[in-house]
């Protein structure tokens, strides 16, 4: 029994060890879409300013709840406007911190191999190409990718037709998954979410003006003590930071 | 392959230390309840016998927004315990271990409580006429003999608690680090572009906790009962 | 001195008992379910009397006017179980030691050496439960309620699950406490045999009732036979010491105030005083003293009364001297020799039937 303890007391250490305070410089909650790029970003960031940096992605619309709850999140990017303005009409963002970041386009994906050929216009043969199978998509209701998904379909008069087939995912990067896989035939994600996943092909793009513009908002939140957060911020915006973006399909907001 | 990467080894310490910590703390209420439950008759007893195995049937994400609900920063409880005692569980380890020992603590309870019930009663009365009191026939008889069950009812526990995915996500979220243990990991990298590797590897490391989890209980359970002197198992 | 009045209801059960015994062993004699194990269990404590009162010498333990109902574990009282109950977890030494850590240093008046040597627990101490015999279990449950010193001693039938070598044995040993240690024993049986060899005042019960309270050769004698009559041990306790030993013979003579016995070899001094029971059944009766009858023991009696019996029995109280024996025959007989009051006869008794358990030394 007493060699029992004597164990048990340093693997108590080890276990209770940084429970004090959380553990990174820089917390960051980011929209799904944004994982390779700025988890590259992050690296380049920590490794000539020697901060730690980590990130939580998630839907952009559970990222905004939780900030809202109370989440220790220093960096908010946000994929769309709106879930951006929730989180500043609450007062949760630190003055003068927000910008946009980041620009995108909406595709319609299929499975590597699929030869589907569809071409995107006003009333285009989306229903008849699913058959009785899923459309891939974010949930239309909240998450960014989606909502401008369900506005770019009803745009082109298509929604109503394919609305009872979506398979909803809780945020882009299942719905990217899902057609991966080859469980769905079409999806719609993010231009960025085709280029990082070679299980998918690009049918065709949305043009920019038949959803609203994608933009990807960026923020400092009112509750962070970090000192570098801002400096991130910044880095990623920066020149250099320029190419990074660019490498994974996004284009900078300014 | 077959060597754990950097971040492979974060994840599964994260994932242990939640779950240790989930049933350390668990298992004194657990020992009282079981005993509560199996010893004392008291009105509202079959209520509370309910309660306890709520997390049990109930879907796990319900567990998790109660505890949003509850113990988040405006909760009513975990507001009270940021501002008393500087204690915050929501979106950190600690409410992951807090989401583990609910979801966990129907099945401790209820192998103890079992545990408890086939200690031969007499006994307790005979250590009492030899001047042991309450607490001390509890601690140095009660509690000896229900080793077994006590020992079954943490490691499954624990079990359950390594595996706890619906009310951590719910509660805590996916914070790299700090809340993302390893089913979480593996949810996570299912979404990632070419991570399906890396979702094997972890589901295989779960699967091997797991049993190793089961294979100790069952061992511990055989030793103990050999250690009290009872070969009938 | 032990001071009961109680009364509890159990279920259909209805205990209500009242008496006061002094003496090194007080017997509490009666038939399964007539209250014994309520009583024992009333004075440890473990179960609660609706009203009454319980005192050992000067200490009250319960007294229900006065809200008095001190907890087991302070009472100081020692309970050897029927079936030992020793903890199966722990090994003999941890076993005995229980009880006796629990106490302070002050109210110690036996220690662990005193007590493996009184009851042969030398050689067990590192065994666990499981591997005890019978015999072997009640000994160190014994043990285990002398080493946590207590005030009185109470045994609720510790031979009931023993075989009859067992029993002998461990009779010799509570013989042994009796006479090496001064502690009271409450000692519960519904064995006659038991009784008469160990206990000295006896507290006769049945059906939650207290039957008699008296020295033992009075109250089994009388009540046991006339309660209990068909109770295969029943008979009268005779009060006699040693006057010889004839070892060619194997015989020894046992003298009392109606005449002498001659019973098997004893392993007792001459003088020692010795308690005989005559079971009824063994007697017989003759008008005429018989010639040339194997029957060693042929006392001239007198008889006091006639008890009849369920079937054709018929019990004869005798009067021996100052002592009273007790006969079993069938009505017949009793008829044929026209059995009455007063009438002037022999008894006998076969020197065989006197065996190791109808004899206890006093």
């Amino acid at each position: 029994m007493r060699r029992l303890r004597a164990a048990a007391a340093p693997l108590v250490l080890i276990l209770f060890c940084g429970t004090a305070a959380f553990a990174a410089d820089v917390t960051v909650f980011a929209a799904a879409s944004l994982k390779e790029a700025l988890d590259q970003q992050a690296k380049q960031f920590e490794a000539s300013t020697a901060n730690k940096v980590i990130v939580s992605y998630g839907a952009s619309s559970a990222l905004a709840k939780q900030v809202q709850s109370g989440a220790p999140a220093d960096l908010f990017i946000s994929a769309d406007r709106d879930w951006m303005d929730y989180v500043e009409q609450r007062n949760l963002l630190a003055r003068g911190t927000r910008v946009d970041l980041l620009r995108n386009s909406l595709v319609l994906i299929a499975p590597a191999r699929s030869l589907a050929n569809l071409h995107i216009g006003p009333g285009f043969r989306l229903a008849a190409a699913l058959g009785n199978e899923k459309l891939a998509m974010a949930n239309p209701d909240s998450v960014p990718a989606g909502k401008y998904g369900k506005a770019a379909l009803e745009n082109f008069g298509v929604w109503t037709s394919v609305a009872k087939q979506v398979a909803r995912t809780d945020n882009v990067r299942g719905a990217l998954a899902l057609v991966s896989r080859g469980e769905a035939p079409f999806g719609i994600v993010y231009a960025t979410d085709a280029q990082a996943d070679t299980g998918v092909r690009v049918v065709d793009t949305f043009p920019p003006d038949s959803h609203p513009p994608i933009v990807y908002p960026a923020a400092v939140l009112a509750s962070s003590k970090s000192a570098a957060a801002r400096s991130f911020l910044d880095y990623i915006r920066s020149p250099p930071a320029k190419r990074g973006w660019e490498k994974y399909g996004f284009a900078m907001a300014q | 392959m077959t060597e754990l990467s950097a971040d492979e080894v974060g994840i599964l310490t994260l994932s242990l230390r939640v779950a240790i910590v989930s049933v350390a703390c668990s298992l004194p209420f657990a020992i009282l309840v079981a005993y509560g439950l199996a010893r004392a008759s008291f009105p509202g007893k079959t209520l509370v016998d309910a309660i306890v195995h709520l997390p049990l049937v109930l879907p796990p994400v319900v567990v998790g927004f109660a505890l949003l609900v509850l113990f988040g920063k405006r909760g009513p409880i975990g507001g009270l315990l940021d501002e008393w005692f500087g204690i915050v569980f929501a979106f950190r380890w600690t409410g992951a271990a807090l989401a583990s020992a609910l979801m966990g603590f129907p099945l401790m309870v209820r192998a103890i409580r079992l545990s408890i019930e086939a200690v031969d009663r007499r006994l307790e009365t005979a250590a009492r006429t030899l001047g042991g009191s309450r607490l001390r026939v509890f601690t140095t008889i009660t509690l000896p003999l229900a080793l077994p069950g006590i020992v079954t009812g943490t490691l499954l526990s624990f079990a359950r608690g390594l595996g706890e995915f619906g009310a951590t996500i719910t509660f805590v979220s996916n914070i790299p680090g700090e809340t993302q243990t390893l089913p979480l990991a593996i949810y996570t990298f299912t979404q990632v572009p070419g991570g399906d590797p890396q979702a094997l590897r972890l589901s295989i490391i779960a699967v091997l906790l797991s049993l190793t989890a089961l294979a100790a209980s069952e061992w511990l359970t055989r030793r103990s009962a050999h250690w009290q002197g009872d070969d009938r198992r | 001195m032990i001071d009961v009045d109680i009364g509890q209801r159990l279920g259909g059960f209805h205990l209500d008992v009242s008496f006061s015994a002094e003496a090194p062993i007080v017997g509490l004699f009666g038939r399964s379910g007539a209250g014994k194990t309520s009583i024992v269990n009333a004075i440890a404590g473990i179960a609660t009397p609706e009203r009454g009162r319980i005192r050992i010498n000067d200490a009250v333990l319960f007294d229900a006017e006065r809200r008095i109902d001190v907890p087991p574990e302070s009472r100081r009282v020692g309970y050897v179980f029927q079936d030992g109950l020793l903890f199966p977890h722990m090994d003999v030494l941890a076993n005995l030691s229980y009880g006796q850590r629990l106490r302070d240093a002050r109210e110690r008046f036996i220690d662990e050496a005193r007590v493996v040597e009184l009851l042969g627990l030398g050689g067990l101490l590192r065994r666990r439960p499981r591997t005890l015999s019978g015999g072997e279990k009640q000994r160190v449950a014994i043990g285990r309620a002398l080493l946590a010193q207590p005030r009185i001693l109470l045994m609720d039938e510790p031979l009931a699950s023993l075989d009859s070598a067992r029993k002998s044995e461990i009779l010799d040993y509570i013989e042994r406490l009796r006479d090496e240690l001064a502690i009271p024993i409450v000692y519960v049986s519904h064995s006659i045999a038991e009784m008469t060899r160990l206990a000295d005042a006896v507290v006769v019960l049945s059906e939650g009732k207290c039957l008699a309270v008296g020295a033992v050769d009075e109250v089994i004698g009388r009540v046991a036979s006339e309660r209990e009559p068909d109770h295969d041990d029943a008979g009268s306790v005779l009060d006699t010491h040693v006057t010889a030993h004839d070892s060619a013979e194997g015989l020894t003579t046992l003298a009392f105030d109606g005449g002498e016995l001659l019973v098997p070899r004893l392993d007792a001094a001459i003088g020692d005083r010795v308690r005989a029971t005559v079971r009824a059944r063994d007697v017989s009766l003759a008008l005429a003293r018989p010639a040339d009858v194997s029957i060693l023991n042929i006392l001239a009696a007198t008889v006091v009364a006639i008890d009849e019996l369920p079937g054709a029995l018929v019990v004869v109280r005798l009067a021996v001297g100052g002592s009273t024996v007790v006969a079993r025959i069938t009505a017949r007989s009793s008829r044929q020799l026209r059995i009455r009051a007063g009438l002037e006869l022999h008894a006998m008794i076969k020197a065989v039937s006197f065996d190791r358990r109808s004899v206890g030394y006093a």
